[in-house]
């Protein structure tokens, strides 16, 4: 069994990053943030965290829906819960159900209870505390999925830059000669591939019948494809310093294969340069597949998304500014805490301890 | 050794050269003039600094290889062309247009050989008759019964400021990207054909011919041209003109399809001249709108003197002589910025009686603003005169009735009720793609389109549905059909009798095989987003999933005409003419190959060996036999009883194959304009589509310094609100 043992250099930089308070904390928001979006449904969705009917207990949140006729509502399609809390509560039959503090989900269009056609602006009566976008949708469930969804694609997307860059770079570097020289040239070209037009043609293609899971992964291969040369670079420089030294020699001299070399040796000690690029590239995706929706070549509709809050936003910045102020917001404050963090493993990992950046 | 590193080194350096200029290449897309078309202009050398870059050093290079290869591809075409032997002279007399000893009619003196040959080879289609073969008995038309429709207070002047989306990319109005949004400056607000259709009445009035009349066997129209009509650079118009219009048209240089069988010989039978102002054209059948359809435009000889392959390129950036009064101006054209046309001052048909005082504006700036919200501010600001506030954001909420431009004056917001066929919005079911092949399935998915909701809460109840294939025909549209109206009940009913049971998790319905009812809807409005994500929505209580794809409009145009949707929202926009189209989308003949009758069995199902037929507008694959027959006699019918009755039966029958879900349509154009901007009493003839389209507003430019002078001050103008509603022309359903 292998045992995960950190290197004494790492604990110390882990133990100094922990000392940057900024980035420090910055991280704790950012994942707890995350990890509160994966359970969005239990706060932020139109069906009932509880429901009690006639004796029995119903959990809605997760798993297969319920049709109105359930409760008697006449209807065969899904219940819709603030009515039937409207309903239970005209009726008074000892019935209740509990919703949660936003009781929108981020497609629903909320019609039907007023006599809006759009734009609501905030408040906290219709619990559309954001206010809505132009088809009555709440803009906090959109904001709040549209993190979920942008954020896991942004992490997604790191991980496989990286395993691509990481590989790429690894090969190049450690074989180094006709294989760098090659290998390289190849990368050169494919990090001309225009890859805006690329985006526009590949999605253009894709087939509509595909589920929302795979359209959007299909778009994260899309971006990683045409993205992962950038960090190729780095790790092929650093294997290239790392390999000349001493304990690689030595560890040649007692046999090591090359694939136990790279990823024995070589890779512990190269990891600490990625990691500072890390959070940049997080906040990279996020602007990108941002910047996508924007342009309305992203995620496909009606995902939540948080370019095309940008993008509605914009358009009807004078009759709805909370729809703009709410994206760009939300947008502002990722980033920033995603740069603070960044800067602090920057600084973390920096092997000078005092250094002023100008 | 040393050496041969070099080499190696040498050699590797042009590898990588090699390599980065084939992808340097992609970036240079920026439009170019030909270089042909603008001798006179030196391309500016660019200067090229010391210490630039390899990179761009290579982009230069890979630029020079490209044109290099350009000059020779086009060097070795203009060979082959010379080397075709056609110059010979073997033509013998017939159809009048040789005289005996070979020489060309004195009509046709000036055309070219190829031309010539052109109209020789196919002889009976061009003839040439003496003024004295003119049947005697003509009930001349000139339109003199008509009223005009311009406004007599009309100023001259101006400029008149309005936008466009993208910047053309040709200033052709014919073949490859001359469809764009410019053309219709070009053509449509600016061009006049043979006979205008009057656009308050079913008659009409003259344009280049200042009479004309309709022969006996009601396929001819005989013309007299206007002996005033000249073209933009002071050449009359020529009876010959309408001959190398055919020549022109049928041209494959043109690379224009559409036009090429427009004009066909199939559809345009025969042309003859009488004289030089003196022309008849022969339609291929006769029809109602007979004279309409045969009103063409007159193409410039003098201008082209012959077609060639280098067409395209040649013609790319200048205008075609017009017979309309505005012109586009070499040094007036700003590459990715504007255009601006300017009014000719001696356009021949400026005090004609249907012309006086339209066109008023002395030049049109159209600038290229990209986003169109970006445009409307630029239209608060006053840099453009008139906005289209069709749509309902536009006018509840951007512009609403107490915004500060409209309550004191400045600007006034027109609603204009207008009689033409709306453009067709409606959801088109491919009808060849599973499950959508199921009747049932069709007809729920009618059932499950919630339209209603969608003109009530997105449109505020301002929009109409629209009840069949055909409104807006008068009574050629079906009386009394009405589009199914949204009901989870039925929708549900009809996917089960299509094996659509059970509803699984999410709510949508599967089937025994455990089959999702899931259907893509294709469409490239991204402006109607809303509509689409509210039908979803709203299908989703019926059990089914609507899976959106929203493309760049091209690209879903070309996936439809392709057929490779399952279901596309669209709009056509309809021709005002008298009576619908039936067999571009609905004939079996542009759904599948082989044509006619072959591809059905004997009980008439479709045979398994068809082929799809992609390019057509037969977005539906609707392919009955039934419906075939009645398209067939629809399209040679002539009387116009009989054509209403087959209208009549063809929609139905269309709505029971249910193929089309009907979206909306609306009996209005609705406008902003700067108070500078004035319109006739009536604002505009019935018929009118778009603002500017017959060009009866004028621009009063003493008002606009006025009005931006009281902006600048913060003077109110007025003190009612300016909000104007013309409903002369309301139909009141």
């Amino acid at each position: 069994m292998m045992r995960i043992t950190l290197n004494p250099l790492t604990l110390r930089k882990l133990q100094r990053f922990r000392s940057l308070r900024r980035g420090y904390w910055s991280f704790i928001l950012l994942l707890g943030a995350f990890f509160l979006s994966l359970c969005a449904e239990l706060v932020v969705n139109k069906r009932a965290l509880i429901v009690y009917y006639e004796g029995e207990y119903f959990f809605p949140s997760y798993g297969a829906q319920i049709p109105g006729d359930h409760f008697g509502l006449g209807y065969s399609y899904e219940t819709n819960y603030r009515e039937l809390k409207r309903v239970f509560h005209q009726r008074s039959e000892g019935n209740w159900l509990l919703l949660p503090p936003v009781p929108y989900d981020p497609y629903e269009m909320d019609y039907r209870e007023t006599d809006s056609t759009g734009f609501s602006p905030p408040s906290w009566e219709s619990r559309h505390l954001l206010g809505t976008d132009k088809t009555e949708r709440d803009v906090l469930a959109r904001l709040v999925y549209g993190f979920r969804i942008t954020f896991a694609f942004a992490l997604g997307y790191l991980f496989l830059t990286y395993l691509l860059a990481i590989v790429a770079g690894s090969v190049l570097g450690y074989f180094g000669g006709k294989v760098d020289m090659f290998g390289l040239r190849l990368v050169e070209v494919w990090s001309n591939v225009p890859f805006l037009y690329m985006v526009i043609i590949l999605v253009s293609v894709m087939p509509g019948w595909w589920g929302l899971t795979w359209q959007i992964s299909s778009l994260l291969l899309i971006m990683v494809l045409f993205s992962w040369t950038g960090m190729t670079y780095y790790v092929r420089s650093a294997i290239y310093k790392e390999k000349a030294k001493d304990y690689i020699a030595a560890a040649k001299v007692i046999g090591a294969g090359s694939g136990r070399i790279i990823l024995r040796h070589l890779l512990p000690n190269v990891i600490s340069t990625l990691v500072t690029f890390a959070p940049f590239t997080v906040a990279a995706a996020i602007s990108s597949i941002t910047a996508l929706d924007f342009l309305g070549y992203g995620l496909p509709a009606p995902t939540p998304s948080w370019g095309e809050l940008l993008k509605q936003g914009v358009d009807n910045l004078r009759i709805a500014p909370w729809i703009v102020s709410s994206a760009a917001g939300a947008l502002v404050l990722t980033l920033t805490l995603v740069t603070f963090v960044g800067e602090a493993i920057r600084e973390a990992f920096d092997p000078k301890k005092f250094s002023t950046y100008q | 050794m040393n050496t041969v590193k070099k080499i190696n080194l040498h050699l590797f350096t042009l590898l990588v050269f090699f390599f980065l200029s084939l992808f340097v290449g992609c970036e240079d897309n920026t439009l170019k003039k030909p270089d042909s078309v603008n001798p006179g202009s030196q391309p500016k050398e660019k200067a090229r600094t010391m210490g630039e870059s390899d990179r761009e050093y290579i982009r230069e290079l890979a630029r020079e290889f490209a044109q290099e290869l350009r000059k020779e591809i086009g060097s070795s075409v203009g060979d082959v062309k010379a080397d075709q032997p056609s110059k010979e002279k073997t033509f013998t007399d017939f159809s009048g247009l040789l005289d005996e000893s070979g020489n060309p009619h004195p009509l046709l003196a000036h055309c070219s050989d190829s031309v010539l040959e052109f109209y020789l080879k196919h002889k009976d289609a061009f003839q040439i008759s003496s003024i004295n073969q003119l049947p005697k008995d003509l009930q001349w038309e000139d339109g003199s019964k008509e009223d005009k429709f311009a406004s007599p207070d009309a100023k001259r002047g101006g400029t008149w400021k309005t936008f466009m989306s993208d910047f053309p990319r040709t200033l052709r109005t014919i073949g490859p990207d001359a469809n764009g949004a410019f053309r219709r400056y070009l053509l449509d607000y600016n061009g006049v054909g043979l006979v205008m259709t009057h656009p308050n009445s079913d008659g009409y009035y003259p344009g280049l011919a200042e009479r004309w009349a309709l022969g006996k066997d009601g396929r001819t129209v005989y013309f007299q041209l206007d002996g005033d009509a000249r073209y933009s650079d002071g050449q009359p118009v020529r009876a010959s003109d309408f001959f190398f219009t055919f020549y022109f048209m049928r041209s494959k240089h043109l690379q224009a399809p559409w036009y090429n069988d427009f004009y066909g010989k199939d559809k345009f039978l025969k042309v003859t001249l009488f004289n030089k102002d003196t022309l008849s054209i022969t339609y291929h059948s006769s029809k109602p709108d007979l004279v309409e359809r045969i009103s063409i435009r007159s193409i410039p000889e003098h201008f082209y003197d012959e077609l060639g392959g280098d067409y395209l390129k040649k013609y790319q950036w200048v205008q075609e002589p017009t017979t309309g009064p505005y012109v586009v101006r070499k040094e007036d054209i700003k590459k990715g910025q504007s255009v601006t046309l300017t009014r000719l001052s001696n356009w021949w048909a400026d005090q004609k009686k249907f012309y006086r005082n339209r066109y008023n504006p002395d030049r049109i700036l159209v600038q290229v603003i990209r986003d169109p919200s970006k445009a409307f501010e630029v239209f608060l600001k006053g840099d453009l005169d008139m906005f289209s506030l069709s749509k309902t954001d536009y006018w509840y909420e951007k512009l609403p009735n107490d915004h500060q431009l409209v309550s004191e004056g400045y600007l006034t917001k027109v609603t204009f009720f207008n009689q033409v066929p709306p453009p067709s919005y409606a959801l088109r079911i491919n009808s060849s793609k599973p499950p959508l092949d199921d009747l049932n399935v069709r007809i729920g998915f009618h059932y499950a389109m919630n339209f209603d909701l969608v003109l009530q809460k997105i449109f505020r109840g301002d929009f109409e549905r629209m009840r069949t294939v055909a409104d807006g025909y008068g009574n050629r549209s079906h009386p009394t059909l009405q589009a199914r109206k949204f009901s989870v009940d039925l929708a549900t009913k009809f996917f089960a009798k299509a094996g659509y049971r059970d509803r699984g998790n999410d709510g949508i319905l599967i089937n025994d095989a455990g089959k999702r009812l899931s259907v893509e809807l294709l469409t490239g409005y991204k402006h109607l987003e809303d509509v689409l994500v509210v039908l979803r929505e709203e299908a989703k209580k019926a059990g089914l999933d609507l899976k959106l794809k929203i493309l760049e409009s091209t690209a879903a145009f070309k996936t439809a005409s392709e057929k490779n949707h399952q279901v596309v929202f669209s709009a056509f926009s309809s021709f005002v003419e008298l009576f619908p189209r039936f067999w571009e989308p609905y004939h079996s003949d542009n759904a599948y190959s082989p044509g006619g009758k072959e591809k059905f069995n004997a009980d008439g199902s479709l045979r398994s060996d068809i082929v799809v037929k992609t390019s057509t507008n037969n977005f539906t694959q609707t392919a009955v036999l039934e419906i075939d027959q009645l398209i067939d006699q629809y399209r040679v019918e002539e009387s116009l009883k009989e054509i209403t009755s087959l209208a009549h039966q063809l929609s139905k029958l269309i709505h029971d194959h249910a193929v089309y879900v009907p979206g909306w349509k609306k009996p209005w154009l609705r406008m902003g304009h700067w108070n500078w901007v004035a319109f006739p009493e009536d604002w505009g003839p019935c018929e009118t589509r778009d603002y500017a389209e017959f060009q009866v507003f004028w621009i009063d430019e003493d008002k606009r310094l006025v009005i931006n002078e009281a902006r600048k001050n913060g003077r109110k103008l007025a003190d009612q609100v300016g909000v104007r509603v013309y409903e002369k022309h309301r139909i009141n359903l």
